[in-house]
């Protein structure tokens, strides 16, 4: 019984892969063109 | 569809930059008026001094009233027509005081050029049949360089002129 209820929650596991990595460098590079959005408007009103 | 929880951020976090960008990109189209700096203006390149900004002896700085200034330039391979001075030579630097609105008002008889002043936001494209305009205070005292910034030809790098805003 054990080893049925391992065996079905196992493929469970394989369907959340981490993402915690990609999550972080798109929300860097996101952040970085938001920023980059910001930083050439403030350059248009200085000039 | 099954969105792993993590996608919905990113996803929510990209489409709505998308939708801030639109909605800048609108505002500044529909209620600024904000459009390219040759606006369906039309001129026929093969005649261009029947318009009356682009006459020669309308070339160059015109003072229309106090602090407002109109500059008229034909932009040709591989020139800057600003005129000429009272010698009969070509103009290559111009004078405006600080604090001045000045409107810039090109065109070209021959290809595409480009209007730089480097370090300012004019800059804007010269194009054959268009007239381009671009409105400006100048605001900040100092020697610019007045360039073109579109590859016109062998002698690209030859075209340029002085812009000095002084106090």
């Amino acid at each position: 019984m054990s080893l049925a209820t391992q065996e079905r929650k196992q493929p469970n596991n394989e369907e959340q892969p981490n993402l915690k990595g990609t999550l972080i460098s798109v929300l860097i590079l996101g952040t970085l063109i938001v920023v980059s959005w910001f930083g050439v408007y403030a350059l248009f009103m200085m000039r | 569809m099954h969105l792993h929880k993590y996608e919905k951020i990113w996803l929510v976090f990209g489409i709505g930059s998308l939708v801030v960008f639109l909605l800048v990109l609108g505002f500044g189209a529909f209620w600024k008026g904000t459009h390219p700096q040759s606006h369906g203006q039309l001129i026929d390149p093969e005649n261009i001094e029947a318009n009356d900004a682009f006459k020669p002896e309308n070339l160059g700085v015109t003072k229309v009233d106090d602090d407002k200034y109109i500059v008229n330039v034909v932009a040709s391979a591989f020139n800057y027509d600003l005129g000429e001075d009272e010698n009969g030579d070509p103009v290559k630097h111009i004078r405006i005081p600080k604090g001045a609105t000045v409107l810039f008002q090109a065109t070209t008889p021959d290809v595409i050029h480009g209007l730089n002043i480097a370090g300012t936001n004019v800059n804007m494209m010269v194009e054959p049949g268009y007239v381009s305009k671009i409105e400006t205070e100048m605001n900040q005292a100092g020697e610019y360089t007045l360039v073109c910034n579109e590859y016109c030809g062998v002698g690209h790098h030859l075209m340029y002129a002085t812009v000095e805003v002084y106090e």
